[in-house]
């Protein structure tokens, strides 16, 4: 049933500790950019980076590379996780009574709440 | 398990199964062990009748309230569990297992030519995965402060509230859910891997497409829905907030999380249901199908839109005004392939040979019915009309004529196409049409009112009404004992010819598909004698006869 | 079980033989359902993630003050840990497909020791926020009394512990799953033929992987600009 029993273990190994290099080098630079560059950035920046060394990991950990099927579900799920994103990121920053809605004003809550809390 | 062990018994015989664990002696335990599809599709058609009924006689006792206006046999409270129990059965329990978990499960593999679904035990397990939801389900109606009285959509923040027995409740739909992911996957693995050789994408029968289009909904979908319950669950418990205004929460997020899985679910219930329809009628129009490319094509992209359109639910639930435009323009592509399915299947009955069994009733019967609570939808689609309908009983006649005259009257359509196949016996046909007449009638008495009354106001979910509305009530009741009556004659008609039907023999409605060209009827536990090689259109006809035969010892083709 | 199974031949008009697959002993299509096994996990964290956006747009600031305070060491050691124990599992599939069972066996044993580390380090993490009063179901993180956090700090500590606790929950699930696998190879079920099982447990303990790629920035590094800080400051 398995069609690759042919593989040389030496000549794969190569494989996994680059990609292990790649990750530890990815992970030091999620640790240095918050005070390195991208200041006002980070929430993006991180996600990018998460998001390479995600890349990383389906290639060539997970061995998708080459799967053309699975490829494309894996593909289609994340389009719709994605979609499923903009629409509902894009409803809440919409929303036309913003202003009024105390679920979205959090300043004009939290003064309130603050008062409260100093008075008991 | 040996190979082929196709001893040319029916798979109902005491022994003719293959087991999850052990090699049981009693025919009890044997159906309890059994991975056969056959065996577990049959059970599961066994157990979801039985809450159907259940539902039935809930919704039957909320008819019986409302038959005069102030309070009957409910008051305001235990109404409100009342039609939570109904939805929440029909929902859960009946409609979302339905046609895939039945016909799914018997007829898909018989129909690729498979001797199984790929993952046999796995099917054993989510069975009883299924099994045990229901169970928790039902335990929540003794346990607790009484079954929850949410509506079967658990709407933040109420259900975070109330102290009724939510938390079973959600636990239960988690689990069913679970159920009907690993069902969907099942299917999807079986239908890319287990085609009869030559037999590609399409040249699947229609309802193969159904199935298909309706696995990915379960796979990808139901997850969405899962992890929202579990919030609401956590937030039940530890009270963070995540959808409780009071604590900074939005409930809107609840609701798109929740429709974002339970929209397509809808379409997740009426694909198959279309697939069924599918098949019927080019069987009795005896013609092959039109536009068959364009039926499975519809199937794959109502799937695919039906992600795209949850926010219709939202219209006045304090969504932005963006938000609600895109949606409402996205919801009326449903339309779209919907129409071409159906007018594909009204050009395929053209010119053909249209014969009046009792499948074909009830798919030509679901036509009418199904176009009402179709183009309803799309009236309701719109932002305008929507303000004055939502929460009417406009909207609960609407998915009552899609759901029930759509999805369960084909199901029921499917039950009589394919019980030859099932049990290889044939009920009364004309008490099976006269059953079917009363269902017709009842439906329409039933439901039609709704629509005028919800058109003038009378809203949902309430267990009193103004005396102007009582006579849509009224009407509606009788429709109901009408409609019921109808049921319930109907499944003594099968059920009579269950036990004591004439044998049918392996292909009584000269049909073309796989499923029709099995060794006996009942089929033999691993099927196909031989698994044929398909190089032909799965309905193809030649002045009213089926195109292909085959020699049913060696299953090559003899035409 | 399947070891003797034969696949039945289909025979064409023309004469031609076609290989009929069962559903015994399909490699692929073990491999394919447990892909979509993991897109419907993808799917449950990817709801979960998009709850934690729509927060973090609406709560910024609290978003980020509390992610401040999360305990970066710590998290970053786990990152790393996991990190290793995604190698460890990947060399061990490698072994047992090359034949080298015994060694496999090591792998997948030096997995289930990575993984029970990063489930203590979780443990010593849990703890230190519960006695700084951050956790679920104390008043920190309730509204409406004394102690309460701004609601997008209890919205964001929430969710921490849910998201995070979820995650745990896969690892634990996952160490049953290696435990089961030596098991299974002792017991000669799985070997360099038959490894669909280790093919697809080493899938999911990098789906494993892959989650708290996304789970780390997003609970501990977003807020990692604001103040210099390691350990949670209480108050």
């Amino acid at each position: 049933m398995d069609t690759n029993t042919h593989i040389n273990y030496e000549e794969q190994k190569v494989g996994y500790y680059k990609v292990l290099v790649g990750l530890l080098l990815l992970t030091t630079l999620t640790f240095v950019q918050p005070h390195m560059f991208f200041e006002s950035y980070t929430f993006v920046t991180q996600l990018m980076i998460g998001a390479l060394k995600a890349w990383m990991i389906l290639m060539y950990y997970m061995h998708l590379k080459g799967e053309k099927l699975i490829g494309w579900t894996v593909a289609f799920s994340l389009v719709l996780v994605v979609f499923f994103f903009l629409v509902v990121i894009a409803d809440v920053n919409s929303f036309q009574f913003k202003d009024v809605s105390h679920i979205t004003s959090q300043p004009h809550i939290d003064v309130d709440y603050h008062h409260a809390s100093h008075e008991e | 398990m040996s190979n082929s062990s196709n001893s040319g018994k029916s798979y109902l015989e005491a022994g003719e199964t293959h087991y999850a664990i052990g090699h049981p002696k009693s025919v009890f335990m044997q159906w309890m062990l059994t991975i056969d599809h056959k065996r577990i599709g049959l059970m599961y058609a066994a157990v979801i009748f039985v809450f159907f009924f259940v539902a039935v006689l809930v919704a039957l006792s909320i008819r019986i309230e409302l038959f005069a206006p102030g309070a009957q046999l409910f008051d305001g409270d235990s109404y409100n569990q009342a039609f939570t129990l109904h939805g929440v059965i029909m929902i859960f329990l009946f409609i979302i297992p339905g046609v895939p978990a039945v016909f799914g499960n018997i007829i898909m593999p018989l129909m690729i030519g498979a001797k199984d679904v790929s993952f046999p035990r796995l099917n054993w397990f989510t069975f009883w995965l299924y099994i045990f939801g229901a169970l928790i389900a039902l335990s929540s109606l003794w346990t607790g402060n009484g079954f929850a009285d949410t509506g079967w959509t658990f709407y933040a923040p109420y259900s975070l509230n109330t102290n009724t027995n939510v938390i079973t409740t959600l636990v239960a739909a988690f689990v069913l859910g679970m159920a009907s992911i690993l069902t969907g996957l099942n299917f999807l693995v079986t239908i890319h891997r287990l085609r009869a050789p030559g037999m590609d994408f399409f040249k699947m029968p229609l309802f193969v497409w159904g199935i298909y289009a309706t696995a990915w909904i379960q796979l990808l979908a139901t997850p969405v829905v899962g992890i929202t319950l579990i919030l609401a669950l956590l937030e039940k418990m530890f009270g963070i907030g995540i959808f409780d205004p009071s604590k900074g929460g939005d409930p809107v997020l609840f609701e798109h999380l929740f429709w974002i899985y339970s929209h397509p679910a809808v379409y997740l219930m009426i694909l198959p249901a279309f697939g069924i329809m599918s098949e019927i009628i080019p069987v009795f129009s005896r013609r092959e199908v039109f536009g068959y490319r364009t039926i499975a094509l519809s199937s794959a992209s109502i799937a695919g839109i039906g992600y795209l359109v949850w926010g219709h639910h939202l219209f006045t639930s304090g969504m932005s005004d963006l938000a609600k435009t895109v949606f409402s323009f996205l919801t009326f592509f449903v339309a779209i392939p919907t129409g071409v399915k159906f007018y594909d299947w009204v050009a395929t009955m053209y010119k053909g040979k249209i014969i009046l069994t009792t499948p074909m009733l009830w798919a030509l019967g679901t036509m009418i019915t199904f176009v009402i609570g179709g183009l309803t939808g799309v009236t309701i689609a719109m932002i305008g009309a929507d303000i004055h309908l939502q929460d009417t009983y406009y909207t609960v006649a609407h998915f009552h004529y899609a759901m029930l005259g759509g999805v369960v009257f084909l199901l029921f359509a499917g039950l009589h196409y394919w019980f030859p196949v099932m049990f290889g016996k044939m009920y009364d046909e004309k008490k099976a049409k006269i059953a079917f007449y009363l269902n017709f009638v009842g439906f329409n008495v039933l439901w039609f009112p709704m629509f005028i009354a919800g058109y003038q106001g009378m809203p949902r979910r309430y267990f009193d009404y103004l005396p102007e509305f009582q006579i849509y009530h009224q009407i509606s009741f009788f429709g109901a004992l009408i409609f019921i009556s109808g049921l319930a004659y109907m499944f003594y008609v099968l059920i009579q010819g269950m036990k004591h039907g004439k044998p049918s023999g392996t292909n009584p409605w000269h049909a073309t598909t796989l499923e029709w060209h099995l060794p006996s009827s009942p089929p033999p536990l691993e099927n196909h004698s031989k698994v044929p090689y398909v190089d032909f259109r799965p309905y193809e006809y030649h002045h009213g006869e089926p195109v292909v035969k085959f020699d049913y010892k060696t299953m090559k083709r003899i035409d | 079980m399947s070891h003797e199974y034969v696949p039945e031949i289909a025979v064409d008009r023309d004469g031609k033989k076609h290989e009929v697959q069962g559903w015994q002993g399909d490699f692929y299509g073990g491999k394919l359902g447990f892909w979509l096994f993991m897109l419907t996990e993808v799917m449950m964290f990817g709801a979960m993630f998009l709850v934690l956006t729509y927060y973090y747009s609406l709560h910024t600031q609290d978003f980020l003050d509390a992610s401040a305070h999360l305990n970066r060491l710590l998290g970053g050691t786990n990152t790393v840990v996991l990190l290793f124990s995604a190698l460890t599992m990947g060399l061990g599939l490698l072994k047992m497909r090359t034949g080298d069972v015994k060694g496999a066996k090591t792998m997948i044993w030096a997995t289930i020791i990575l993984a029970t580390l990063f489930l203590g380090i979780k443990g010593v993490e849990w703890t230190e926020e519960y006695t700084h009063g951050v956790f679920l179901g104390l008043d920190a993180l309730q509204s409406g009394n004394e102690h309460s956090r701004p609601f997008g700090q209890i919205l964001f500590y929430g969710m921490y512990f849910t998201m995070t606790g979820l995650h745990g929950f896969h690892i634990i699930i996952g160490i049953g799953l290696m435990i089961w696998l030596v098991k299974r190879i002792d017991a000669g079920k799985v070997s360099p033929h038959h490894h669909i099982l280790h093919f697809n447990i080493a899938l999911y303990w990098d789906l494993v992987h892959l989650i708290w790629v996304f789970v780390f920035p997003y609970f501990y590094m977003i807020g990692a600009g604001d103040v210099t800080g390691g350990a949670i400051h209480g108050h």
